[in-house]
């Protein structure tokens, strides 16, 4: 049986937890969970009133205020839902790359550690939490529990995987969306390889349906780098037959400025949606990568 | 193109160790399984020709770099268009100087010497089946006579070749090289000069002909390169022997000969207690010492009496120094044993020894030991005859004719005469009673230095006389009226005489020359050069009739030295420069028969004589080399020419370095100062242009564009 341990060493487990108590210490007395709920419903925290506009269903009205002011106001409550993650987890072939510099971590064994990391966080703070892990296909899908004990199921799944296969985002997560009942935060690790364009419209697809998508994207750093020098072959980890002999050196220039293009169009279509898109290089401490978004997205809050 | 290092080619392979490089990475290549595949696929795709095409482009260059370094290594030459005719026979002439100022020269090593070593190495390594000309610039001729292939014979020709010729003439050599190289068949010419570039060689007023004579050159259909070599060493100190004068008359034995050398130090240093030794025939006949400061001249004077007739050969000369060819003069001086007078009686007396006859008083005159019977030999001899007698044989037997009172001469006697004074005899004319002035200014007009005028003065007695005008005599026969104590002709008184009309000066040299005038200005003796020979004329008669002249003490010397200087006209010369032909008249019966002659090195040829008119006549031209030339007719005396250089040569300043630079270059030539420096001009000409210079340039232009295009191809001229 997996545990936890496993995946996080005691030091980064330390550092979560410290992340965890700071984060808690600031948002106490604001919201119970520590995820705002992006609903608004009925629940115990007034949230405000505003004036009826016609469409409003009666039973918000206050009555009370009618009663005082012979206005109509509804009146709106902040709803305090347990957070619903879904961890999204590459396992095409290319996450399968592991770097000279990150000490021969694959982006996979990194990606697992990171979902492991959150997970941990997530239900040790109630959250529940699910794991979805895809190719070319959904390979396994854990709708999202906040029971203790379904981390242990995520942990083993985790460990389970192995990456192999092309990847297809696009298609992956249209299917995907269609098992996403209700909505919540969906958190993909993923390199993001693949087209650009269908990419995007698949996260729109997800924010269309109101999920709060945060993408972690792994690298390694060679692929960042391409630090190549003498002659190489490059076979393709997805495709098998698919190799090119060349002299790095000539084309690192032309890669990098590739690499700028891919990783801009990224980053502008997912500020255009609106979504977080989080690089993670695999020879950082995942934990200070994890840390630093996680600082991040309390600074916005 | 050429190698000058060939061996170096073989690095040419090290070519081929970039490609090996090239193969060697490429085949141990490292394997990545990469997953970002589609950001390298992308740049394959749109990259993968033009990355090839840089792949080859650096390879090529890398390739490039080691070929040139070995190419650089290896010395390539380019000869442009001549490389494609590949190694042909060339046609060279070599204009080798071997004036006598080559004769200087440093350590033992004569500049000539030095010069002709050179020449003979660069004919030795011309090309088999070139053809070689050497002109020889002293001697003013080829060595050989025409261009040949047999390049054997131009080096055994070449080691007998030597100096000690007359001035070289730069412009003149080039001129007649120009001329001989338009014979020769080879399109690939040159013109090497060898010279110690004397100042005197090139003077600033030759400059235009050298350029005239170079232009010819360069007119030439294949146009030859133009090497100038320089071969000086200077060597300053020289003592020459410039000229030796001596009298102009006609030298008789027993008579004392007086011979003034000009000597010359064009030296630094004062030479004091200079020998300077006479030699007659080549015995020593005199020595004196004379001390001469640097850069001075100074005069030495000889005296000799020569005790028998014929040809002699004075020699002077100085002590040895760095140039021997100036350091003596040659004089040759004939000495008449006697002079053959034929008096011309225009009014002859019953026998030769009348005093009334127009010649009796000039007989006695010109041979007085004869006419007094005294036992001693006179040194004229005359022979007297009638103006109706003479005969055209009778002439051409005489060194003088003098024509006294003659009215008319007939045609052939005319004729004879003309050509006798043509040819170099002298004519004494007199005229007198009988004179025929239509005749003198008709037919004789051509001979007469003078027309004849009226006649003027009074034969009675009491009539005022006319006197000769005291005046300096410039004139050989003259001269010696200049000192009183030799008689003066100022004691004559002349009562009748022609007058002679004065010539209109033209400044031509066969003007007639008044020699001496009468005291109313008019010519009393008068000088015409005609042909090779000279003729006096006088104003008044040569007897008593007219004048108190016989009776004078100045009478005997006037009539004696005017024949002996109509005489002195030496004919032919013996005295010439470097290059003057030699001439020398012979008996009529000689004619058709060969003469010996020696030339200054010993050796003998044998010369034709040629039958002239009525005599035999041997021309020989080449006298280039100044020395001591003797003729030996088959039957009669010797005859010695002395032939002298120009001693312009003497001074053996050479131009000034910057100077034959300038010259070398305002007329586009090259100059070379060393058989190595000429190699490496002949590399050029023959092999072209080393290119190492720009093999470096392209291998350096070679790297920086390997680093420039690998920093720009990495860069990515690429677009994904």
């Amino acid at each position: 049986m997996a545990h936890v341990s496993d995946f996080l060493k005691p030091s980064d487990l330390q550092r979560i937890t410290n992340l965890q108590v700071l984060a808690r210490q600031v948002v106490e007395g604001f919201t119970s969970g520590f995820h705002r709920s992006p609903h608004k419903g009925y629940s115990v925290e007034f949230k405000q009133h505003r004036q009826y506009v016609p469409g409003d269903e009666i039973r918000r009205l206050d009555w009370s205020v009618f009663a005082r002011s012979d206005r109509h106001y509804i009146r709106e409550y902040e709803e305090e839902t347990n957070l619903r993650s879904t961890l999204i987890l590459d396992r095409s072939g290319s996450m399968n790359y592991a770097g000279t510099s990150a000490g021969g971590v694959t982006k996979y064994e990194y990606a697992t550690k990171l979902a492991a990391c959150l997970a941990y966080m997530m239900v040790h703070q109630a959250d529940g939490v699910g794991l979805t892990t895809f190719d070319t296909q959904i390979r396994r899908h854990i709708p999202p529990r906040s029971r203790v004990s379904h981390l242990r199921v995520i942990l083993d799944e985790l460990e389970k995987g192995q990456p192999g296969g092309e990847t297809d985002l696009g298609d992956v997560f249209h299917e995907l969306e269609a098992k996403l009942h209700r909505r919540g935060l969906l958190i993909i690790l993923s390199d993001c390889f693949g087209e650009v364009a269908s990419f995007l419209k698949a996260l729109a697809h997800f924010r269309h349906a109101h999920h709060e998508i945060l993408v972690f994207q792994i690298w390694d750093r060679d692929e960042l780098e391409f630090p190549f020098k003498t002659w190489t072959q490059f076979d393709c980890l997805e495709q098998a037959g698919v190799k090119h002999l060349l002299d790095p050196a000539m084309l690192r220039q032309t890669y990098l400025e590739n690499l700028a293009t891919f990783r801009d169009s990224l980053v502008r279509g997912c500020r255009r949606h609106n979504i977080d898109l989080v690089p993670f290089c695999t020879d950082e401490p995942y934990a200070n990568a994890l840390a630093a978004y996680m600082t991040r997205r309390l600074g916005r809050r | 193109m050429n190698f000058l290092n060939l061996a170096m080619l073989g690095g040419l392979a090290a070519g081929a160790i970039p490609l090996i490089i090239h193969l060697f990475h490429k085949s141990r290549f490292k394997v990545v399984q990469w997953g970002a595949m589609h950001l390298l696929s992308a740049v394959l795709r749109t990259n993968q020709k033009r990355l090839k095409i840089e792949q080859w482009i650096l390879l090529a260059i890398r390739c490039a770099i080691p070929l040139l370094l070995a190419l650089m290594m290896a010395r390539p030459m380019w000869q442009g268009a001549a490389g494609l005719l590949g190694e042909r026979p060339t046609a060279t002439a070599v204009v080798l100087d071997n004036s006598y100022s080559m004769e200087a020269g440093h350590a033992g090593t004569s500049n000539f010497s030095l010069a002709r070593d050179e020449t003979q190495r660069l004919v030795g390594n011309l090309r088999r089946g070139s053809e070689a000309y050497i002109f020889l610039m002293g001697e003013d001729t080829g060595l050989l006579d025409e261009p040949t292939r047999d390049l054997t014979r131009v080096t055994q020709a070449l080691s007998k070749a030597g100096c000690g010729y007359g001035m070289a003439r730069v412009p003149r050599a080039l001129e007649q090289v120009a001329g001989t190289l338009a014979k020769m068949t080879e399109a690939t010419r040159q013109v090497v000069m060898l010279t110690d570039f004397q100042r005197v060689s090139f003077p600033r007023t030759e400059d235009e002909a050298l350029g005239q004579a170079l232009k010819r050159l360069r007119k030439l259909p294949a146009p030859p390169t133009i090497t100038l070599w320089d071969v000086g060493v200077e060597a300053k100190e020289n003592v020459a022997v410039e000229s030796v004068e001596f009298s102009k008359l006609m030298v008789g034995i027993g008579q004392k000969v007086q011979l003034r050398a000009n000597l010359h130090n064009f030296g630094d240093s004062a030479r004091p207690d200079l020998r300077v030794t006479m030699k007659v025939d080549g015995r020593e006949q005199g020595t004196s010492q004379v001390s001469l400061r640097a850069k001075s001249q100074g005069q030495v004077l000889f005296s000799h009496v020569f005790d028998r007739a014929g040809s002699h050969v004075v020699e002077i000369s100085t002590e040895a120094d760095a140039v021997n060819a100036d350091n003596s003069y040659l004089a040759s001086i004939p000495v008449r044993e006697q002079l053959e007078v034929l008096l011309v009686d225009g009014s002859p007396g019953a026998t030769p020894d009348d005093l009334k006859s127009a010649t009796g008083f000039a007989r006695i005159a010109l041979s007085p030991f004869t006419a007094g019977k005294v036992e001693q030999a006179d040194l004229i001899e005359t022979t007297v005859v009638a103006a109706t007698d003479l005969r055209a044989s009778q002439i051409a037997g005489a060194a003088v004719v003098v024509l006294a009172n003659v009215a008319t001469l007939g045609d052939a006697p005319l004729k004879a005469l003309e050509e006798f004074v043509g040819q170099g005899g002298g004519l004494l004319v007199f005229p007198g009673e009988g004179s025929d002035a239509a005749w003198w200014n008709g037919p004789f007009a051509k001979v007469a230095p003078l027309p004849l005028g009226a006649r003027a003065g009074d034969l009675k007695e009491g009539a005022p006389t006319m006197g000769v005008l005291s005046q300096r005599f410039e004139h050989p026969a003259l001269e010696m009226f200049n000192d009183p104590r030799n008689g003066s002709l100022a004691e004559l008184a002349l009562k009748s005489w022609f007058q002679l009309k004065p010539p209109a000066t033209t400044g031509h040299p066969t003007d007639p020359l008044v020699m001496a005038r009468l005291a109313n200005g008019e010519p009393f003796l008068a000088e015409k050069p005609f042909g090779k020979g000279r003729v006096i004329a006088c104003a008044t008669a040569l007897d008593s009739s007219w004048s108190n002249l016989p009776t004078r003490p100045v009478y005997v010397p006037l009539v004696q030295r005017l024949c002996v200087s109509l005489a002195s006209n030496v004919y032919p010369p013996r005295n010439l420069r470097v290059g003057e032909p030699l001439v020398a008249f012979l008996p009529a019966d000689a004619a058709g028969k060969t003469a010996k002659l020696t030339l200054p090195d010993t050796s003998t040829v044998d010369v034709p004589v040629v039958s002239q008119g009525a005599r035999g006549v041997v021309e020989y031209k080449l006298t280039q080399r100044p020395g001591l030339y003797t003729l030996l007719p088959t039957d009669g005396p010797p005859v010695h020419f002395a032939i002298n250089a120009d001693r312009a040569e003497s001074d053996l300043e050479r131009l000034s370095p910057s100077e034959i630079q300038a010259m070398a270059k305002s007329h586009g030539l090259q100059l070379v100062h060393s058989a190595a420096e000429f190699k490496a001009l002949e590399n050029v000409q023959r092999y072209g242009h080393e290119l190492w210079r720009w093999t470096l340039l392209g291998l350096l232009a070679l790297l920086f564009a390997e680093l420039l295009l690998q920093q720009k191809f990495a860069r990515g001229g690429a677009r994904s």
